[in-house]
């Protein structure tokens, strides 16, 4: 398993956001005032001034003691609507898995991984159907049942019930969540076998923000060789040759590696055999710490890549406080101290070697890492749940929204597919077309190739058709490029599998985008859903 | 003496239902223009489909109107800030039926932001005044359709509001349940509410109502006081003791004298809504008593009312 983790960018993050919320939002407003005109003519203009800030007023004056009554009343509703009867069902899981997921590997590490994605994916699957069924039909039922009618005539403005009801459905879920979490997490715990309960942490690795190559004659290179693969995700070197991978870590916490007295780190590499060679011996590796201001080399001792091991013990490599080392070229054995001569400031520069002429070692940037002390299992654990957590309130969200303008079975159905987009990820034809990289041009180019039978490379003769077709291919993959931002991505939520595989869910690169994407698409939700409740009569025929 | 103010006002209000594509179905009131007063009970009259309940709707802001005004205390009927003097109690008890009286008082009295012990102290008076005390604590999905009339009504006052839309108040309710219901609205007046109810049982509404519209069709057909609009121009009545033959002779006599004609003379009767009434309380009060046999024809209830009080 091999993570790419990026860090996030928080800025550009917003820019993006504000980008397509205001895209959308001033398309959405110039509609409403357009039918507004068109409705009722030249009044229309100040109606729809004035139904704008009405709204802006009713946000301001939002009462959490409202809001909280209808939270509490959503609650009730599910417990009493026997919801919470989930429970029942994921007991019975917890009560029976073990039998099936005991006996399936012989391997504990393995074992480890299969236990906590059982968990996670349990929770997972028994949370957010039943959260995603209670959203989208709270606020049709209460149309259809007209139990709104007895709250809206009170002075409950409309964002009041929306807002209560996502946050009624949010403590129900909680709640849910919470209680198989933690049984969850003391299950897990309780499965691991003692002999692989050291396996059971959470690594705190630390990335390189950028990998650089030397060729086999020593000459510097962005990337290493392709050896064919499709998936170019990593990037090879040749063995026994001057090829090397070099990896630079900066921002290094050197109080917590003090504290710890050595520095870690664990690879992850993989093997690419050109000819078989010996059955039992795996590829040698060596790493070489590189000072970059006093010219210090540290050659690491050789060491067989373990390609085919999860066990984070067996592709770690420990630096002590003081190190020995054959100087290179001679066989001088030299000390040097981790502090003083290896790291570069807060800085550390690794350089991959592979030993064994013919093969070749392939890696990417995350396949080499610092481990900082290790955090507790528990630790990746509820930041996986968290992770769920963000993708039950967005769904709560949406579901929430969609039944403010739509009956329940539509609602469901809404809701469901926009999940399902925004978890399958958009297709790579989708993603290409709104990049640009995508052969052949936009929709409009597209046709106009198909209809001359021209393929997707042919250059198109400059001229005012294909002027007018870029126009409109510049307009349409905008409006896809707005449109594919519509759908929640729902793989950055996935913290399930830093979980399986034993490291803590990192801040900058998970945590924060999963809770900003929330959050971005809550704000807009809830001003959607207002605006739908707001312009509906509840009473229509 | 001036003249109340007025606490509802409608102008040329206008409804029309329209389909998918924005074509008009039915129009289903037709430029309405009326004044409630504040302190009257007012009654909406007509038959199903006359508008009674899209009038209700309109000035709740359930509905839109397609033209026309509704002023609610001087607001418009879409502000928000007037749900906090209006009581409305629908036509069927649409609550949440999962929760009991205490919790459904509870919970409409904090959409009212009324502090904890004002909710408790309301939420008492209230389940006092509409008698459900015994099945407080049932979820209302257990009541029957008279007790959910009671607890409608309930919430529709927790807040003590000052313009109460009751719409077929009585609709489901007993003889028993529809004198306490009509007691209640009366009660509601004497407190200085004001009360518009809509209804077709015709007679609910002359023993409550000050004043009442009737609709028919969406339009306006008659408005004014209950009184005034039942009063015979040319015909007087008269109320008196038991007479005699010799008595009503000579009545007659007189009545031809002055060239008027005596269309009817009887004994008067009163309502089935008292002999049921009487019935109930004589039997509460006596389970083992029997009254009217034809056979034996013994005497009414009514009449051992009179003796019992007496």
């Amino acid at each position: 398993m091999s993570f790419d983790v990026v860090g996030f960018d928080l800025t550009e993050g917003i820019i993006h956001f504000l980008k397509v919320f205001g895209g959308v939002l001033a398309a959405a407003l110039f509609a409403a005032f357009l039918i507004s005109i068109l409705k009722n003519g030249v009044s229309g203009a100040g109606l729809f001034f004035k139904g704008l800030g009405r709204g802006c007023s009713d946000f301001l004056q939002t009462s959490p003691k409202r809001v909280w009554a209808i939270t509490v009343l959503t609650w009730r509703e599910a417990s009493r609507k026997k919801a919470l009867f989930v429970f029942v069902i994921f007991a019975l899981l917890l009560m029976f898995a073990g039998w099936f997921l005991k006996g399936s590997v012989d391997r504990p590490d393995l074992q480890i991984k299969n236990y906590i994605s059982f968990i996670l994916r349990a929770i997972t699957w028994l949370t957010l159907p039943v959260m995603l069924l209670l959203s989208c039909w709270g606020i049709p039922t209460d149309i259809k049942n007209r139990s709104l009618h007895t709250v809206v005539t009170k002075p409950v403005r409309r964002q009041e019930v929306m807002l209560g009801r996502f946050f009624g459905f949010t403590l129900v879920g909680s709640v849910v969540l919470s209680v198989m979490g933690i049984t969850g997490y003391y299950w897990t715990v309780g499965q691991v076998p003692q002999e692989a309960r050291a396996e059971l942490v959470s690594r705190v690795p630390v990335y390189c923000n950028k990998t650089s190559f030397t060729n086999n004659q020593g000459g510097k290179e962005d990337t290493g060789i392709n050896v064919g693969d499709i998936w170019q995700f990593r990037s090879y070197i040749a063995g026994g040759t001057k090829a090397r991978a070099l990896y630079k870590f900066d921002d290094l916490d050197l109080d917590a590696i003090r504290q710890d007295k050595r520095l870690r780190m664990e690879y992850n590499f993989e093997a690419f055999r050109t000819h078989k060679g010996e059955m039992d011996k795996r590829l040698l590796c060596q790493l070489t710490i590189v000072n970059n201001k006093s010219d210090l080399r540290v050659p690491l001792p050789i060491f067989e890549i373990q390609e085919f091991s999860n066990r984070a013990q067996e592709k770690t490599i420990t630096l002590e406080e003081s190190v020995s080392y054959n100087e290179e070229g001679t066989s001088t054995v030299k000390t040097a101290n981790l502090f003083d001569d290896i790291l570069e400031g807060n800085s550390i520069t690794v350089e991959v070697q592979c030993l064994d002429p013919g093969q070749f070692i392939g890696m990417a940037r995350p396949d080499l890492f610092i481990k900082m002390p290790d955090r507790s299992f528990a630790s990746s654990y509820f930041k996986a749940v968290f992770g769920i957590w963000l993708q039950m309130v967005l769904i709560i969200v949406i579901g929430v929204t969609a039944g403010c303008f739509v009956k329940g079975p539509v609602a469901t159905l809404l809701t469901f597919g926009i999940v399902m987009v925004g978890a399958s990820g958009l297709s790579d034809l989708m993603r290409g077309l709104v990049t640009g990289t995508q052969n052949g041009g936009g929709p409009f180019e597209s046709a106009y190739r198909m209809l001359f039978h021209m393929n997707p490379t042919t250059e198109i003769d400059a001229g005012p058709l294909s002027a007018v077709m870029t126009v409109l291919d510049t307009i349409m993959i905008g409006f896809l490029w707005t449109i594919q931002h519509l759908f929640p991505r729902f793989d950055f939520f996935n913290m399930s599998q830093y979980a399986a595989n034993g490291i803590d869910v990192p801040w900058n690169a998970t945590l924060l985008p999963s809770i900003l994407v929330t959050l971005a698409f809550v704000i807009p939700c809830l001003i959607l859903g207002y605006f739908s409740l707001q312009l509906r009569e509840m009473e229509a025929k | 003496m001036s003249e109340p103010e007025n606490v509802i006002e409608i102008r040329n209000l206008s409804k029309d239902y329209r389909d998918f594509w924005g074509r008009r179905k039915v129009q289903a009131l037709k430029s309405l223009s009326l004044d409630v007063k504040k302190g009257e009970i007012f009654g909406l009259l007509g038959p199903n489909g006359s508008g009674k309940t899209t009038t209700m709707k309109l000035l709740l802001g359930l509905l839109f109107p397609t033209a026309g005004d509704v002023k609610i205390f001087g607001e418009p009927s879409s502000n928000v800030e007037k749900n906090e003097r209006i009581g409305y109690l629908p036509e069927e008890s649409y609550l949440y039926r999962f929760l009991n009286a205490d919790e459904t008082l509870d919970f409409y009295g904090r959409l009212f932001n009324m502090s904890k012990a004002e909710r408790k102290q309301r939420c008492e008076e209230l389940i006092q005044q509409v008698g459900i005390q015994h099945a407080r604590k049932r979820p209302l999905k257990e009541y029957s359709k008279g007790m959910t009339r009671r607890i409608g009504l309930a919430q529709a006052l927790i807040n003590n509001p000052e313009l109460v839309l009751l719409d077929e108040p009585t609709s489901g309710l007993d003889p028993i349940g529809t004198r306490d219901m009509k007691d209640m609205i009366l009660k509601l007046r004497d407190e200085g509410k004001t009360v518009v109810m809509c209804s077709h049982l015709l007679a609910d509404v002359q023993d409550v109502c000050d004043r009442i519209a009737i609709l028919y069709g969406g339009e306006l057909k008659v408005v004014g006081k209950v009184d005034e609009l039942l009063k015979s121009k040319d015909q007087d009545q008269f109320l008196t003791s038991a007479l005699s033959p010799e008595a009503r002779a000579d009545i007659e006599a007189v009545l031809k004298k002055h060239d008027a004609k005596l269309i009817s003379s009887d004994r008067p009767t009163s309502t089935l809504e008292e002999l049921f009434l009487k019935t109930v309380q004589i039997s509460q009060e006596n389970p083992g008593q029997r009254f009217v046999s034809e056979e034996k024809g013994s005497d009414s209830p009514l009449d051992q009312k009179s003796e019992a009080k007496d």
